[in-house]
């Protein structure tokens, strides 16, 4: 029995491990041994009920000892701070006032497609229309938004991360030479955009690696 | 908070518990099966088994079944039936020296069988 407690607690740990390694992105508004404990009962309550040949007081050890491991979690979350950061992570800022922070993302194995995803579920529909925005600890994201939304048009994503969007591109007639143009004259190539997104009133938000975002005008078909 | 603290450690404590009463009352179920079959394989040896010795160690690892199944896998536990009732067959038929061979095997199912829920690194990993 000591054998299937050990044995669950070593599962545990490395599922917490591997969890934290993945990031937000896998985690889903649940603290990472949460989402852990989550995996885990399922199967533990499933294999011995379903199995006739393994005796249930193995489950309910392997449950208990999640249910030990549980408190323990809670307890360190609440008792020695370092430890929560090491358990269930920080929140992460990944749009500052010099824009959105690539370095962010990419800690948390997020792109410039989930970030602009997580602002839609979020209600904002501009990459501008926030201060700041940051992925909790959980994964859930949360923002400052401005006073007054910049627009009331929908972005398209025309470059993320260096590739262009060619089906957006055609969308708004941003494409071929107008798309080289507009790189030549804000000095960029195209591996170096973090990301380029347009409304349909044309404002667009341009930012370079390693620069701050940009609010720029520039002429779209305008037919979304 | 101090409700939570208390839960987990009746719950630690619950399965401290059931850790050292599992290990010694495996332990103890083994040691005397195995005593049985001891007593049994010098019978076999000596020519003198009758097959109602045979039984009466069948009954006891009946008896004994019944409770081990609450902390044994059943598939260990039909592995022991499965040569029990072969050595009780081969008893029944006369045939010691075949017999001898499958008492042979069930002593050492019951020597290792308890140190496979031990608490051991190559139990663990």
């Amino acid at each position: 029995m000591a054998l299937i407690f050990i044995r669950t607690a070593i599962i545990f740990i490395t599922l917490l491990f591997v969890m934290r390694l993945m990031g937000k992105s896998q985690i889903g508004e649940m603290q990472p041994f949460e989402f852990v404990i989550t995996l885990l009962i399922a199967e533990l309550a499933c294999i011995p009920m379903a199995d006739t040949s393994i005796p249930l007081l193995y489950g309910i050890i392997s449950i208990i000892a999640i249910f030990v491991l549980h408190q323990i979690m809670l307890l360190l979350d609440l008792w020695f701070k370092p430890m929560k950061t090491v358990i269930c992570g920080k929140p992460s800022v990944v749009i500052n006032k010099d824009g959105i922070d690539e370095f962010q993302l990419k800690k948390n194995n997020l792109d410039v497609s989930d970030l602009i995803e997580s602002m839609r579920s979020a209600g904002y529909f501009n990459l501008d229309d926030v201060y700041y925005g940051l992925y909790e600890a959980n994964g859930s994201f949360s923002a400052l938004e401005k006073e007054e939304k910049a627009s009331y048009s929908l972005s398209l994503t025309l470059i993320d991360r260096g590739k262009a969007d060619k089906q957006n591109c055609s969308r708004c007639g941003f494409e071929g030479q107008v798309l080289n143009d507009f790189l030549k004259e804000q000095n960029a190539r195209l591996k170096d955009v973090v990301v380029l997104t347009v409304n349909g009133e044309g404002r667009a938000y341009f930012q370079k690696r390693g620069e701050k975002y940009k609010i720029l005008q520039i002429k779209v078909n305008g037919q979304w | 908070m101090v409700k939570s603290i208390i839960y987990t450690l009746v719950a630690i404590a619950i399965c401290i518990g059931t850790f050292i009463f599992t290990e010694w009352y495996l332990n103890k179920q083994f040691d005397e099966f195995s005593t049985a079959l001891d007593s049994l394989y010098v019978k076999v040896e000596e020519q003198t088994a009758t097959r109602e010795d045979g039984y009466a160690v069948r009954s006891l690892w009946d008896d004994k079944k019944s409770k081990l199944q609450v902390l044994v896998p059943h598939n260990d536990i039909s592995y022991v039936d499965y040569w029990l009732n072969e050595a009780c067959g081969l008893l029944y038929t006369g045939k010691y020296d075949l017999a001898l061979g499958k008492i042979e095997v069930l002593k050492e199912i019951c020597k290792n069988l308890p140190g496979g829920y031990s608490l051991k690194l190559e139990n663990i990993l």
